[in-house]
């Protein structure tokens, strides 16, 4: 976990997200990133990720309150960016959480993770499947899962981008 | 040129159109959850037309896209796979425009490419 500074610049929101509220908290976080971070595809692979993630949490959540905190650690360049996501989950989605995580920790490379849960999902009529995977191949993340409680979820991603405004 | 099929959402708008010999289908706005079935129904259409017209190419604009979730993302994985299980006469060639500002698009695409190099070229403005 990101161990946070007094000075860095973060958000937290705690609500109940829904999908209408998906994209509206993208582009919030998104302006956010933009005002705080010089590097656009960097901006954009932590927007991706935040979007993927709320995704996850819409259709994880046991009972719907989501709390996402957002910071950008101000050591050093490149950044730090933590995105953090707190909810509730059943055990089975647990498990899906923790299958697709561990796939992704314990495979050579992440993008080559990725491409075999393309083909695999390709035919899959059940959701993607493919948020979590997308996020640390596409959006160059490590994500840590973290049960809490039995049922409180933690989905942290983080990544380095390049300099600070 | 002739409008094959148009879709719209509150945050999503879609368009395939016979060009030709080619079928060119444009997104607009967001492909986020709310745009599945729309995204779905425009690609089963391009898909359906350059089968029936044995289109030459068919190419996907995606410049005005600002994002796609990985849920539509896959719509354009199942695709592909439909064209990749063509027998090899059928199978037509597939182009993505792209908005260079767009910085998912290269990342997303490049993912798309890796997975059916054979078929996808892309173009980036």
């Amino acid at each position: 976990m990101v161990s946070g500074q007094a000075n860095n610049a973060y958000v937290e929101l705690n609500f109940r997200p829904n999908v209408q509220l998906v994209s509206v908290v993208r582009r919030f976080v998104s302006e956010f990133y933009q005002r705080t971070l010089s590097d656009p595809d960097g901006t954009s692979r932590v927007a991706l990720a935040t979007h993927e993630l709320l995704e996850n949490a819409v259709k994880y959540s046991k009972d719907g309150e989501t709390t996402i905190r957002i910071e950008v650690v101000s050591e050093t360049d490149p950044r730090e960016i933590s995105i953090l996501l707190r909810n509730r989950a059943e055990a089975t989605h647990i498990s899906a959480i923790r299958e697709i995580v561990d796939g992704v920790a314990n495979a050579p490379d992440a993008f080559g993770y990725y491409q075999q849960l393309i083909a695999r999902k390709a035919r899959s009529k059940d959701g993607s499947g493919l948020g979590l995977a997308r996020i640390c191949a596409e959006g160059e993340m490590k994500v840590e899962l973290r049960v809490l409680d039995g049922d409180v979820v933690e989905l942290e991603a983080t990544t380095h981008v390049g300099g600070s405004k | 040129m002739s409008e094959l099929l148009s879709v719209k959402g509150d945050d999503f708008t879609g368009v395939a159109v016979q060009e030709g010999t080619k079928i060119v289908t444009s997104l607009k706005g967001n492909a986020d959850y709310a745009a599945i079935d729309s995204v779905e129904k425009l690609l089963d259409k391009t898909h359906d037309e350059a089968l029936r017209t044995t289109a030459s190419e068919v190419v996907i604009d995606l410049r005005q896209l600002e994002f796609m979730n990985s849920s539509c993302f896959k719509c354009f994985v199942s695709w592909i796979t439909e064209v990749q299980e063509l027998p090899e006469a059928q199978q037509y060639k597939v182009r993505f425009q792209s908005n260079a500002q767009l910085h998912w698009q290269k990342r997303s695409l490049h993912s798309l490419r890796c997975f059916a190099v054979e078929l996808i070229t892309v173009d980036e403005e």
